[in-house]
């Protein structure tokens, strides 16, 4: 029997970068806050984020948060909330002062300060770095500061099922990954970071652990999730897995060419070359590819002209990556590369406060929709929305929490979860799981890709409620307590399941071509007057139900996007 | 080897450690999959997981060599099990073993259980601790990128473990704080924002700290990401010194080996006893140095000596002081990490790198004669 085994006022799901930094918030503001990760921290995929994070700060040319936004908006294909945009980039600079403050180790421009570089559809060098490791540095430093605070991690449990009870979100029901078993743990408010999906994916950027449980555990408690058809594939990613070359590479000046050396993107967006939008160049990129003139399904990422001494010193990760995973030197030989699935603009509906629907219950991060980054997300716009965002949600789970006193966690949820579990893992025969994981990754990359045609969509509708109905028979083989992570992999790929309905669903509906949502076929471009809004995906009666919600503006009007 | 992205499939032997720490039971068992040809040791446990075994436990998680999850051993050696390409192994024909990392209690299989890891991480108090002046104008810390290079190896640690598990003074000495931490440690102590260095030091030599390590460098040998925890050490131990913190017998003893060499250009173990542990503790060990004397173990200390060479000692003496080289800033960094990546890095020209047999097409800008289209 599941039990409840702690109480507190602010549990913080999924512990990279939005997720300690809402913990730090929170203690601060002086909550009792924990935090519950199936990884331990330090082991979040925040941590893979490679180029940088992007601020005003001006250190390398003029800058202005306004500037910012307006790029922001922009390359949101004016999909973006503005207000939430604005909120970003106005306090972007503090927060990325205070991470300075509090230890990161940033590279440094010649007086001294925060080197910054140009990153992809930005107006100016606004991308703070630390080498191509910035995501890295940015955990660690979280981290460094949840140890200082010593904030009680529940590390290594697995969150399942969000406890919802008298209109409230008071918990959440987990699996212990270590020692076995069902732990609920009762909170006043929970805030769920627990980042993307892109294991919806054969070729992704993502880690093993990106398997959108928070999305899916909102879902299933009745909350929506907006654009979810709004993932966004990078544009240089290494073939077969979708391991990630930083956009930095660009930033710092790198080619693209197809195989006959040519800069194709000259006839794709002749102003910004490789620093045009993601969605832009990965579609250039694939259409390249789809006209005979890539290289085995790859285009050429070329650093050649950037000379050993940079390579080393401001690209020494990627140059690692490309080494041992292809056996290329970028200094000798142009990378392969190709777009792959990346990050999810899309998420569970948040304001700005990073509230959902459900009183108690927030999001942040990647896994959350604010929305900042609409229908495609510019490069290192993710780092800092997890840190602007994550602050946000923390400081205001914290002051909910601290003017509400009761938690509590009905027997029933314990129950319910309980008799789940034992059904899934009482199953004595079925399918093992991987076969239905595997075809559901390889099947949305075939149909629900960079470009998407209505016959593909609507196959892969198809094709979702055929695995759904395969994992109905999915057979756990381990049914050991100690970590048992054929179960808790077995939970994943549910979760990955709904939110393929959800992608789908509103892939479809949305017949238009805006930021990564693509339709050459059909709808090649865009349609503010019809489809200037979001979609939400709400869970009713086991299958997804869409209905729309309007952009929030504030003073910026839809222009023809060029680059 | 096929092109990366054709499915070409090789066979893969693998032995691996299973322990399930509930039952005790612990076995060795073989496994023979198909894998692609690209396929690292991470993509093998996962075939293996998932068609042979599914009770099988190991960490995961951004197979890029960044998160830190999946240290192992293999062949009795710490790897990143998502760095460790399996091709040239199945090749040869070679069943490699794998099994959990060392020096930490195994919970089940290939997953150890990282408490211990991390209690020694947060001993070394590891968070900036502001000291000096902070920023006025409420923006960052004025700081060069020179400086910052001091730590640019210690910020690459993803605290896998790897070096931990290697570690032999740990193998003794399990309370040793260990390679990861000290490494830690050295983060902050190199780092002008922190304003605890005094603290920090007397803490690394106290007992289980610094002068513990027993310099085998199989820390820096078996560091996936080229921290090189052992020079991280060296730093500590540089800085203490410079510090004037030096009461530790390691410290003694490292001071002495150097005036030993600057005076007389060779080791006089005879003095290094009493200069290191004092007389009193010498004394005590008299039999054991008459009985090492007895077999030629000892140069006799008499008749007093200076090695031909010593000027060559002290030239290299001067010129460390010279380049002030006493603590850890005189410490380059960046050489052992970067050199692993060199793989023959020869300083060609552009022009020569485009020009090399096989070498993919010089890039080119098309012109374009209609208007462009995004």
């Amino acid at each position: 029997m599941a039990r409840v085994i702690a109480k507190h006022d602010v549990l913080v799901v999924g512990a990279g970068c939005a997720g300690m930094r809402a913990a730090i918030e929170a203690f601060d503001a002086g909550a009792d806050v924990a935090m519950i990760s199936k990884i331990h921290p330090t082991r979040s995929h925040s941590g893979a984020a490679e180029g940088g994070i992007n601020a005003a700060l001006g250190n390398a040319s003029e800058d202005s948060p306004e500037i910012h936004a307006y790029d922001t908006v922009k390359g949101s294909d004016y999909l973006g909330d503005q207000d939430g945009i604005e909120i970003l980039c106005d306090e972007a600079p503090a927060d990325v002062y205070q991470l300075e403050n509090w230890g990161a180790v940033f590279s440094r421009t010649e007086d001294g300060r925060i080197a910054q570089r140009p990153f992809g559809a930005a107006g100016a060098p606004r991308t703070a770095y630390a080498a191509d490791i910035t995501g890295h540095v940015l955990v660690q430093v979280l981290w460094e500061q949840v140890c200082k605070r010593d904030i009680p991690t529940y590390e290594e449990y697995f969150a399942w099922q969000l406890v919802e009870n008298d209109g409230r979100c008071q918990g959440v029901v987990c699996w212990d990954l270590m020692d076995g078993g069902l732990k609920t743990i009762g909170a006043k408010t929970v805030i769920l970071a627990t980042g993307g999906a892109g294991r919806l994916y054969t070729g992704t950027t993502n880690a093993y652990a990106c398997t959108g449980d928070g999305m899916a555990m909102a879902l299933r408690a009745g909350l929506p999730l907006k654009d979810m058809e709004m993932m966004q594939f990078h544009p240089t990613t290494l073939a077969p897995t979708g391991v990630l070359i930083t956009e930095g590479c660009r930033g710092e000046g790198a080619y693209l060419l197809n195989k006959d050396g040519e800069r194709f993107l000259k006839r794709y967006a002749p102003n910004t070359m490789e620093l045009a939008s993601r969605d832009v160049i990965s579609r250039a990129e694939q259409m390249e590819i789809d006209a005979g003139r890539g290289v085995d399904g790859n285009v050429l990422l070329d650093l050649r002209h950037l000379g050993a001494e940079r390579i080393i010193e401001r690209l020494p990760g990627s140059r690692e990556l490309s080494m041992t995973f292809l056996g290329v030197d970028p200094i000798y030989d142009p990378i392969p590369v190709r777009p792959g699935a990346h990050y999810h603009m899309g998420g569970v509906a948040t304001d700005v406060w990073g509230q959902t629907e459900l009183t108690g219950l927030y999001a942040a991060g990647e896994c959350a929709c604010v929305s900042v980054h609409g229908a495609n997300r510019l490069g290192g716009n993710a780092l800092m929305e997890t840190i602007t965002f994550g602050k946000r949600s923390g400081a205001h789970a914290a002051e909910w929490a601290l003017s509400h006193t009761t938690v509590e966690v009905p027997d029933s949820v314990e129950r319910d979860a309980e008799r789940e579990l034992n059904a899934l893992l009482d199953r004595k025969d079925g399918e093992r799981p991987w076969a239905i994981r595997d075809e559901l990754a390889s099947t949305m990359h075939e149909n629900f890709g960079v470009f998407r045609r209505e016959h593909q969509m609507e196959e892969q509708g198809t094709i979702v409620a055929g695995l759904q109905q395969r994992y109905e028979r999915a057979l756990v083989e381990d049914k050991g307590e100690v970590f048992n992570s054929d179960l808790t992999g077995t939970i994943e790929l549910g979760f990955l399941l709904d939110l393929a309905e959800c992608m789908v669903v509103a892939g479809i509906e949305r017949r238009e071509s805006r930021g990564a949502h693509a339709r050459p076929d059909d709808y090649p471009v865009r349609d503010d007057e019809n489809f200037m809004k979001h979609t939400m995906v709400h869970w009713v009666d086991g299958a997804p139900k869409l209905s729309w919600e309007p952009v929030r503006m504030t003073k910026w009007q839809p222009q023809e996007r060029k680059y | 080897m096929a092109a990366a992205g054709e499915e070409v499939l090789m066979k893969v032997a693998l032995k691996i450690w299973r322990y399930d720490s509930a039952t005790g039971d612990r076995a060795l068992k073989e496994y023979e999959i198909e894998a692609p040809e690209w396929a690292t040791l991470l993509d093998c446990l996962d075939i293996v997981k998932d068609k042979h075994d599914g009770s099988l436990a190991y960490r995961k998680s951004c197979r890029m060599m960044i998160c830190g999850s999946c240290g192992m051993r293999m062949d009795g050696a710490a790897v990143l099990a998502c760095k460790t390409r399996m091709y040239e192994i199945a090749q040869s024909g070679h069943v490699p073993v794998v099994s959990a990392m060392g020096n930490l209690p195994i919970r089940k299989d290939l997953v150890v259980d990282m408490d211990p890891f991390w209690a020694k991480f947060n001993a070394m108090k590891p968070w900036l601790q502001p000291g000096y002046e902070r920023p006025e104008d409420g923006r960052e810390y004025r700081i060069s990128q020179e400086r910052m290079n001091v730590i640019h190896k210690e910020a690459l640690c993803i605290n896998c473990g790897c070096c931990v598990s290697e570690c032999n003074a740990m193998e003794s000495d399990p309370e040793f704080l260990g390679p990861q931490a000290l490494a830690k440690g050295m983060r902050f102590v190199g780092d002008p924002r922190d304003g605890a260095t005094i603290e920090r030091l007397e803490q690394y030599n106290s007992e289980h700290g610094i002068w513990d390590c027993t310099r085998c460098f199989f820390c820096n040998e078996r560091c996936p990401k080229g921290v090189d925890p052992r020079d991280a050490i060296a730093k500590l131990g540089a800085e203490s010194v410079a510090q004037g913190i030096d009461r530790d017998m390691g410290a003694k003893h490292a001071k002495w080996f150097v005036k030993s060499a600057e005076t007389t250009g060779w080791l006089r173990e005879t003095e290094l006893v009493p200069k290191t542990q004092g007389v009193v503790e010498a004394l005590k060990q008299t039999k054991f140095a008459l009985n090492l004397a007895k077999h030629g173990k000892v140069p006799p200390p008499f008749p007093p000596h200076v090695a031909r060479d010593v000027n060559e000692a002290r030239n290299l003496r001067k010129l460390v002081r010279e380049q002030d080289r006493q603590g850890a800033l005189g410490h380059v960094q960046g050489e052992h990490a970067l050199a692993k990546l060199d793989h023959g890095h020869a300083g060609e020209s552009l022009e020569e790198i485009y020009d090399r047999p096989g070498a993919a097409p010089r890039p080119w800008l098309p012109e374009i004669k209609e208007e462009p289209s995004a």
